[in-house]
């Protein structure tokens, strides 16, 4: 479906649950059903959405036949991150001057009335 | 009077889109011509520290936007864009001049449209960042990468509280 690792990330990151489930396994690794305990889903749609996570890389699963807890991969996050990091800092520093300069826009348009 | 801040949208999972928004304490008029008359771009495009030696417009659809920003280190970034849409006062849509072209660094290829909407004496400005090749994309990623990488797992975890928050 995605032929590209940045937009599996994308479509793995739009959905609140899967981002939940990130953020859980920033803070270590968890069983699907560790992962599953916060949602009011069946186990097999939890296990629906890691498995998304493990199609976009950002998830791996152990090799503990029983278990095969699952372990956050940051490096897609970090990607996505780090374009989404600058860009934004661009616009976010712009927009604050622009809304300084509109104030002087307004001032000097009531001084100059059209 | 709570400070306004831009906010980024949650991903869309239909489109490879970015989302942004901020709401401006002018009427939409004034913001369209802070937008698109070089004088005034000049004075805030970059922010704080950053400076425009070259910005020329054509507000038109086809028309060029050469522009040259000087960051606080003295280092020029050439920006060379054209305008795709242009309906006055409500919507700009500009895309990169080598659109489709290989690029080399700086921002990933991409469509922006920017449209302004009324909220009584205040305008909403809204942009969409809509990507266009993800080969593109990708290349741009690159850049920052052990940047990030090097601010660590806090930096990581701050990123995934916004995410799961948004």
């Amino acid at each position: 479906m995605h032929h590209d690792p940045l937009s599996a990330t994308l479509f793995a990151l739009a959905d609140p649950t899967r981002r939940g489930i990130l953020a859980r396994l920033s803070s270590g690794e968890a069983t699907v059903k560790e992962l599953a305990e916060p949602y009011d889903m069946s186990l097999a749609a939890v296990s629906k959405h890691i498995k998304v996570l493990e199609a976009a890389g950002l998830v791996t699963r152990g090799k503990d036949a029983q278990y095969r807890p699952c372990r956050l991969e940051p490096k897609p996050l970090v990607a996505v991150d780090a374009w989404l990091g600058d860009y934004r800092r661009f616009w976010e520093r712009s927009l604050d001057r622009l809304a300084e300069h509109l104030e002087t826009m307004k001032k000097s348009s009531r001084r100059r009335p059209r | 009077m709570m400070p306004q801040t831009m906010t980024i949208e949650p991903l869309s999972a239909d489109e490879p889109i970015l989302v942004m928004t901020r709401t401006f304490d002018a009427p939409r008029e004034l913001v369209w011509t802070a937008l698109t008359t070089p004088e005034h771009v000049v004075a805030w495009y970059g922010g704080h520290g950053f400076e425009n030696p070259v910005c020329e417009m054509d507000v038109r659809p086809g028309g060029r936007w050469r522009h040259v920003m000087r960051t606080p280190d003295g280092v020029d970034v050439a920006i060379d864009l054209v305008f795709v849409e242009v309906k006055r006062p409500e919507r700009l849509v500009w895309q990169h001049a080598d659109h489709g072209e290989p690029r080399r660094g700086g921002h990933p290829t991409s469509v922006m449209t920017i449209t302004l909407e009324e909220r009584g004496p205040k305008t909403l400005w809204k942009l969409v960042t809509r990507f266009a090749s993800f080969a593109d994309r990708d290349a741009a990623l690159g850049i920052g990468f052990t940047h990030v990488l090097a601010e660590g797992v806090d930096k990581l975890a701050e990123v995934l509280r916004r995410l799961s928050a948004s």
